[in-house]
């Protein structure tokens, strides 16, 4: 499946190279278009998605998709969604809504609270969770403003 | 220490790190900011090998190897033991790659003068496709898509023969291009972080009851592996793109080869965990010889140092030692005084680094995304680096589940340009005429090693060469 997903991209890449401007106007050397690498690199994408099929027909591939949709079987998906779940909702949604410290102390006490209480693989202490989330997120996130912004200059989101 | 700190925390890698503090070092000096970025590198890749020899758990992807025989040491009450000669070799291992880098770095920056297009295209793609080959896990072909898409994130925005935008798809932010530190913070920063947070890592950390400090005969006992675990991670460190793991684990499987003891390998042998640390130290030190003559980074963490030197206005390439040659030599100087200060933290504070491996993966990935978006940000201070960072991060963890490579991806940002440039570079000089890049005698000598490289991948190509030269069946050639 993989080597679908590879041709297909590389099969669009020729395209797109073989159809960017060829700037004759500005009297340039065929030799010398924009698209010429893109179109070597679209063919060698195309070949090497092919010999992948190729691959998989004769050898059993190791990894690859099999791997990706045992994944999304299990807790472990569970896990990476509420990863990425909460920074979008981080970098998408609280950055530019609150100030950037705030948003980030939110995001790190959320993100502790969750994996210590609700996706925790051992026994969960809510009470001694919720004091160190707060405390990190009040260091971490105020550490990380004062460290950036106020000692060494750096602008924030 | 905070190099080391990084690399003793499982999930944060040198290149992560060194990704991350680029943009601390803004306000610095130009050899204030990079030897800072240095230290952390060379840090880093020491500082995972307490994960590896306390937990059994990678500190960094360089300290595979030195799991093999540290943890078994560990578990043998001689955690100490493990600890102190893996430190001395690690220093030991960058003072080779520092002498190598003294010596070859302004010879090669010589050479690298007579470079035309022509070479620079061939060095170019050989960097590609030699780390493909390297680093590609189960089949070289992962390796080569790897480094093919990592060429096609560098051919979006402005090219720089005839300044024309390509796939950018009318996004004005696309026009600059795919900035490298948002890519490296995304691929190695965020991946890491979902890789991390996939699954809580059960260890244990194995007490440190014996002393630390070897003596002089626990250093140089195993003298020959040193040297030669040396030489190797140089080797490699040289080759672009190829980084720290390989080093460690070719001089660890050299010194199997060639021990009076290799039963001893894998169940806690001191002479397997002193050549996989030599080896990985060596490459970090040999890695900025490319680095900083014809500026093909050595490793995945070369790549962004590549990108702080230009961000502080230092050119790395040829030119160099014409236009500020004793920066070579400040480079050399910064490398052994990082590794003088690894020796000392790393035989003194064992116990407080061994408190940071205690620091539960759910508080600290929190905080290092926070500092991932930072990272992002601050360079160019667009909210749309960020979302490339998460876009990288997202791919970069789905690349990595596949078991695709990281480093070819990296490798074909950084010289996706200098590939594309010079291509048609040489092209326009000779009207059309591809013959001088098969004619030039280095241009062909490279040209000849690719093809060598590629071929080699192929089965029943590699088993054919290896009949001709009587090894059959001496080793099972990698395969597409």
């Amino acid at each position: 499946m993989t080597a679908f997903v590879l041709v297909a991209p590389g099969l669009a890449v020729i395209y797109l190279s073989r159809t960017m401007p060829r700037l004759e106007a500005r009297r340039i050397h065929p030799a010398t278009i924009p698209g010429l690498v893109p179109l070597f690199l679209g063919i060698g994408l195309t070949c090497c998605g092919g010999l992948l099929l190729w691959r998989s027909w004769r050898i059993e591939a190791l990894g690859g998709w099999q791997n990706l949709f045992d994944l999304l079987k299990t807790r472990e998906a569970l896990r990476i969604g509420v990863v990425l779940g909460l920074a979008l909702i981080h970098t998408l949604v609280l950055v530019g809504l609150i100030p950037f410290w705030a948003a980030a102390m939110l995001f790190i006490f959320a993100f502790i609270m969750i994996f210590e209480t609700w996706l925790s693989e051992g026994p969960a202490e809510p009470l001694k969770s919720f004091c160190w989330a707060l405390t990190i997120a009040v260091v971490g996130g105020g550490g990380i403003y004062l460290v950036f912004e106020r000692i060494f200059l750096v602008r924030l989101p | 220490m905070l190099g080391v700190t990084i690399g003793i925390l499982p999930g944060l890698t040198a290149t992560m790190g060194v990704a991350l503090l680029v943009t601390l070092t803004y306000k610095m000096a130009p050899d204030q900011a990079i030897l800072t970025l240095m230290c952390v590198y060379l840090g880093a890749i020491y500082g995972g090998s307490r994960t590896a020899i306390l937990l059994n758990i990678l500190g960094t992807p360089a300290n595979a190897a030195a799991t093999l025989d540290g943890y078994p040491l560990a578990q043998q009450g001689k955690a100490g033991l493990a600890m102190g000669p893996a430190t001395t070799s690690s220093t030991l291992g960058t003072m080779v790659g520092i002498f190598f880098l003294a010596i070859i770095a302004p010879l090669l920056s010589e050479a690298a003068l007579k470079f035309g297009s022509y070479e620079f295209f061939w060095l170019a793609l050989f960097g590609v496709v030699i780390s493909g080959q390297m680093t590609g896990s189960d089949t070289p072909l992962k390796g080569y898509i790897a480094g093919i898409l990592g060429l096609l994130v560098a051919m979006v925005g402005m090219e720089t023969l005839h300044a024309h935008q390509r796939f950018t798809f009318g996004i004005a932010a696309l026009g600059g291009g795919v900035d490298l530190i948002p890519a490296m913070v995304g691929a190695f920063g965020l991946a890491e972080i979902l890789s991390a947070m996939k699954r809580k890592v059960i260890g244990h950390v194995v007490p440190v009851n014996d002393r630390v400090v070897p003596t002089l005969r626990e250093i140089f006992q195993y003298w020959r592996t040193i040297i030669r675990s040396g030489i190797i991670g140089t080797f490699i460190g040289i080759i672009p793109g190829v980084g720290e793991d390989v080093g460690s684990r070719s001089s660890y499987a050299a010194a199997k080869r060639a021990s009076k003891h290799p039963e001893e390998f894998g169940k806690g042998s001191q002479e397997g965990l002193i050549a996989a640390e030599t080896g990985d130290n060596a490459v970090v030190s040999a890695a900025m010889i490319p680095t900083l003559t014809p500026a093909l980074p050595g490793s995945a963490a070369a790549a962004v140092l590549i990108a702080a030197m230009l961000i502080h206005g230092i050119r790395p390439g040829p030119m160099l030692m014409v236009e500020n040659a004793p920066f070579l030599y400040q480079i050399v100087a910064m490398l052994l005084l990082a590794t003088i200060a690894n020796l000392i933290f790393g035989l003194s504070l064992t116990k407080l680094f061994i408190k940071v491996l205690a620091v539960p993966r759910e508080r600290l990935m929190a905080v290092i995304y926070i500092l991932c978006v930072v990272g992002s940000f601050a360079i160019t201070q667009r909210m749309f680096d960020v979302y490339v960072m998460l876009i990288f991060g997202v791919v970069g963890f789905l690349l990595r589940e596949m078991k695709y490579p990281m480093a070819p991806l990296v490798l074909g940002i950084v010289l996706g340009d200098l590939l594309d440039l010079n291509l048609r570079r040489g092209l326009a000089l000779t009207r059309g005429d591809p013959t001088p890049f098969f004619t030039r005698p280095i241009s062909a000598v490279i040209c000849l090693i690719i093809v060598a490289t590629i071929l080699m991948s192929i089965p029943p190509v590699a088993g054919r060469v290896k009949g001709l030269f009587g090894r059959k069946g001496a080793e099972q050639p990698s395969s597409l």
